[in-house]
């Protein structure tokens, strides 16, 4: 007992660190640019068929082509902000909601029409090999995925708190204006905020494809996870977000442990739920006063 | 005559900081009372204390007689208040008409009903050349009309305006105070927040002075411009230099 | 203004005859089916209009009526001979009693987190359905036991009664959503769908407002749901509860023209007839590609009209009507 639970656990939070990185973009998105990525899932998708693509033409192992997933996704962001959220900045909640939701389900269906519903997976090294603790094993492909999820979030973490441009992210989370006083131009704020939240999602992708298979809807589950999270940890809170999603990885794996093998997204949006009753007005978005 | 709107020892912080402490007014029926103060003294906060929009941490608001505290925005406003907001929220992409009918229907819930009082109340502010424009299409000063025939509509007893003069010319603020002065002629009774030194002059025979979130000075203008302290407030805010020296010589 | 009104009513009235007498024209199935589609969608479109469109309240859940009332009249049928006329209404009472702690939850959050919460609890309630069997077949659902032509059990060999019954629900859903627009209660919505705030200080009452219309919407997508399970035999959680009501409910009213009479019928006409075409042009075979257009085009729409196609349409027949007037506003926008 004490050892399923055990192993329940590590597995949890090991996924939860994934969650992590969906999480944090969603919540750096929302907190600098106001905006909802709907399509974030969907990222985390294009990452794990860029790293796919990556191992079986090239023979690069995910690990490696991080490296091109990331920076790759960067640039979309950067693009997405500039030509497409942009123009909807002032144009209220619907604009804002179903332009993203619009490209979600353009990638989602784009992915379906050039690749099929077929699961992908890839084989490296280390995706059967496990450490064993005791009777608690650890899966290697799961624990270098966590390692290098904390790792980033720990780098964006030191990039908001030192550098003039992360300062500036912060600050306009805060106030738009801010960004203007300081004189960083808002525009490069936003286009960065979105890049780096892309890149993330990204990372994800390419650190889920050594244990993970790809298929055009695998989007879904990470963003309803990424926005339990969010409203879990609040709002543009990067902190928040990373400690929601281990809880929400290790509840999702006592879920399946313990309810079923299809329960997790069940006990997930039980926590949801019942986060909604308890702290109504805690949540952004929730009534002032 | 009976006091209209009774305020006592009304409380209200934002985390640390004390929005409004301890303020107590009373304003008697038909009156029009200003509420002056420089910026961040706690004005429109009280508005809102008021009006539903925040729920007082402690004390109380009686309007005619019944406990405003508590009470949900649109529950205070069906009894009798109507409050216009400091930068103007009209429906958008709602004509004038429309704008004002959605007032009318607090009072009365058919439609014909509802656009005669509406035009009335259009006419009245000055609107009525710009009835089927959508709201998001006037100028900025007409929005303020807009709000103001809005809140009219809803037949409110008492009437809270949060600086409609702000950035008026001279002759249009003229205009405005004319207006207001035929509502009170009406009988209605008003709680205006204003800056601008000749409407508080021309509408209000008592003024009630906030700073920082404390009711500092209260009386008839000429005692309350003079008053060292009301003086000392706008001066150490380096609030418009001009009005304030020009408030002591009235 | 009497004769600009009359010439509206003998639009519709032509229209409305035309729809009569349109089995008479149109024998193929296919096409058939495809026109019943078209009804089909154009009332859930209608149905979510009300709460989405003219009060702003962007849900991405409607698919949890649709599957429960769907599941309330199979349920009522199979286990108990209750006919689905009869399930229809209930399935519609089922819809709005769940509506209302739904709603409760929901409407705690504005923007883009209410979106995410209505989506969260339709998947919730299709995962209930999918998990527990005892209760309603689960995973592997059911199919409908065909009767033959049995009009008190909803059945019918042919077409044309389906394409009536779909056609009625759609009248249904305008003329409701006529009346809401024409009332008091049009210009609350859309009052508090402009500024919640500014609504609440001429006294809406907002969240009665909002409950008020969702019960009404979720009434109505009820109906459809026991509709299209009788329509096509067959039911099973992911087809109840499909992510893709949610999302044609909003998309054909977006395209079409969001808080608009007319927006959801023009949309789903607008996305239908481009589905359609694109698949006799590709053939069978390539999923993804009908929703890859759907969004392609829910982009455009936001990017170059957000207001919708229905404002095109207009401009266009009042350019061609020679009618000076601008473009007619909807009643509750103007006086
Ligand atoms: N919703 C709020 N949350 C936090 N602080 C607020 C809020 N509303 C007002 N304040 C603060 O309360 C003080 C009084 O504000 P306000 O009533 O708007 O002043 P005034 O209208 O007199 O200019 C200001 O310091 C303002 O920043
Ligand atoms: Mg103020």
């Amino acid at each position: 007992m004490l050892v399923t639970v055990a192993q329940a656990l590590i597995n949890g939070l090991l996924i939860g660190g994934i969650y992590a990185l969906v999480s944090i973009g969603v919540t750096l998105i929302f907190g600098v640019v106001k905006v909802v990525n709907f399509a974030q899932g969907e990222i985390v998708m294009a990452g794990m068929y860029t790293s796919y693509f990556c191992a079986t033409l090239l023979g690069i192992d995910p690990l490696v082509s991080l490296l091109i997933s990331m920076p790759a996704l960067f640039i979309v962001g950067v693009c997405l902000q500039h030509f497409l959220i942009r123009r909807v900045l002032k144009l209220g909640d619907m604009p804002q909601i179903f332009l993203t939701f619009a490209l979600s389900l353009l990638l989602t269906n784009v992915a379906l029409l050039l690749f099929k519903a077929d699961y992908r997976t890839i084989q490296t090294s280390y995706s059967d090999t496990a450490i064993h603790i005791g009777p608690v094993y650890i899966a290697v492909a799961k624990l270098i995925a966590f390692g290098v999820a904390m790792l980033l979030s720990a780098l964006l973490w030191v990039f908001l708190r030192t550098t003039d441009l992360g300062k500036a992210m912060r600050a306009s989370a805060q106030n738009p204006e801010v960004s203007m006083l300081m004189g960083i131009n808002p525009d490069l704020v936003f286009a960065v905020a979105v890049g780096l939240a892309l890149a993330l999602a990204g990372a994800a992708g390419s650190l889920l494809m050594p244990f993970y298979p790809a298929y055009p809807m695998v989007g879904q589950v990470f963003i309803l996870m990424a926005f339990v999270a969010v409203v879990l940890g609040t709002l543009g809170n990067v902190t928040g977000a990373l400690i929601a999603s281990l809880m929400m990885g290790v509840a999702e794996s006592l879920g399946i442990q313990f309810v079923g093998a299809d329960s997790g997204l069940i006990v997930v949006f039980v926590m949801f739920l019942v986060t909604l009753i308890i702290r109504p007005n805690g949540l952004f978005g929730g009534k002032r006063r | 005559m009976a006091d209209a709107l009774v305020i006592r020892n009304l409380n209200k912080s934002f985390g640390g900081l004390r929005a409004v402490q301890d303020v107590s007014f009373s304003i008697p029926e038909g009156e029009t009372v200003a509420l002056i103060g420089p910026n961040g003294a706690g004005k429109t906060t009280t508005f809102s204390l008021i009006t539903g929009y925040h729920r007082a941490d402690t004390g109380s608001v009686m309007a005619f007689g019944r406990e405003l505290v508590g009470l949900e925005p649109q529950d205070v406003c069906a009894h009798g208040l109507a409050r216009t907001f400091q930068v103007a929220r009209p429906f958008g992409k709602m004509t004038v008409l429309a704008n004002v009918m959605t007032g009318a229907f607090l009072r009365d819930k058919k439609h014909d009903v509802a656009k005669r009082k509406a035009r009335e109340v259009i006419d009245f502010v000055g609107l009525s050349a710009h009835e089927h424009a959508p709201a998001r299409d006037l100028t900025t000063i007409d929005q303020r009309r807009l709000e103001l025939a809005r809140a009219l509509a809803t037949q409110p007893r008492i009437l809270l305006l949060d600086e409609v003069m702000a950035g008026l010319n001279p002759s249009e603020t003229d205009q405005a105070v004319a207006l207001i002065i035929r509502l009170k002629q009406r009988g209605l009774t008003v709680v205006v927040i204003e800056h601008v030194m000749r409407a508080i002059m021309a509408l209000a025979r008592h003024i009630v002075v906030l700073d920082h979130g404390q009711k500092i000075a209260e009386g008839n203008p000429n005692d309350v411009m003079t008053n060292p302290e009301v003086i000392r407030a706008y001066l150490g805010s380096n609030y418009v230099h001009a009005e304030a020296s020009g408030a002591g010589q009235c | 203004m009497s004769g600009k009104f009359s010439r509206k009513t003998l639009w519709l009235s032509v229209l409305f005859a035309l729809m009569l007498l349109l089995p008479q024209f149109v024998t193929s199935r296919f096409y058939m089916d495809i026109v019943i589609r078209v009804l089909l969608f154009s009332f859930i479109g209608v149905a979510w209009n009300l709460m989405g469109g003219y009060a702003k309240q962007l849900s991405l859940g409607h698919a949890a009526y649709f599957g429960l009332g769907a599941y309330t009249s199979t349920m009522l049928q199979i286990n108990y001979g209750i006919s689905p006329w009869i399930g229809m209404i209930a399935g519609g009472g089922v819809a709005m009693l769940a509506s209302l702690p739904i709603g409760a939850l929901c409407f705690r959050l504005r923007g883009p987190y209410f979106t995410i919460s209505t989506i969260a609890m339709a998947q919730v309630l299709m995962l209930l359905f999918l998990k527990f069997r005892d209760f309603a077949w689960g995973a592997e659902g059911t199919t409908i036991p065909n009767l033959g032509d049995a009009p008190w059990m909803m059945q019918f060999e042919e077409k044309a009664a389906y394409f009536y019954i779909a056609l009625a629900l759609l009248v249904v859903g305008l003329v409701v959503t006529w009346a809401v627009e024409r009332s008091w209660m049009g210009y609350y919505l859309v009052a508090l769908g402009e500024d919640e705030d500014a609504a609440q200080a001429i006294g809406v009452n907002v969240p009665k407002m909002k409950r008020h219309i969702y019960l009404i919407s979720t009434f109505l997508t009820a109906l459809a749901g026991t509709f299209y399970i009788q329509y096509i035999y067959f039911i099973d959680p992911p087809t109840a509860f499909s992510f893709n009501i949610s999302v044609e409910a909003a998309l054909v009213s977006i395209v079409g023209g969001i808080g608009t009479l007319w927006g959801p019928v023009v949309g789903t006409v607008l996305l239908e007839v481009t589905s359609t075409l694109l698949q006799s042009w590709l053939g069978g075979g390539h999923g993804g590609v009908q929703l890859t257009v759907y969004s392609l085009i829910l982009m455009a729409v936001i990017l170059w009209r957000p207001a919708g196609l229905l404002g095109l349409i207009t401009d266009v027949y009042h350019r061609i009507f020679g009618n000076k007037q601008q473009s007619e506003q909807e009643a509750a926008l103007d006086g």
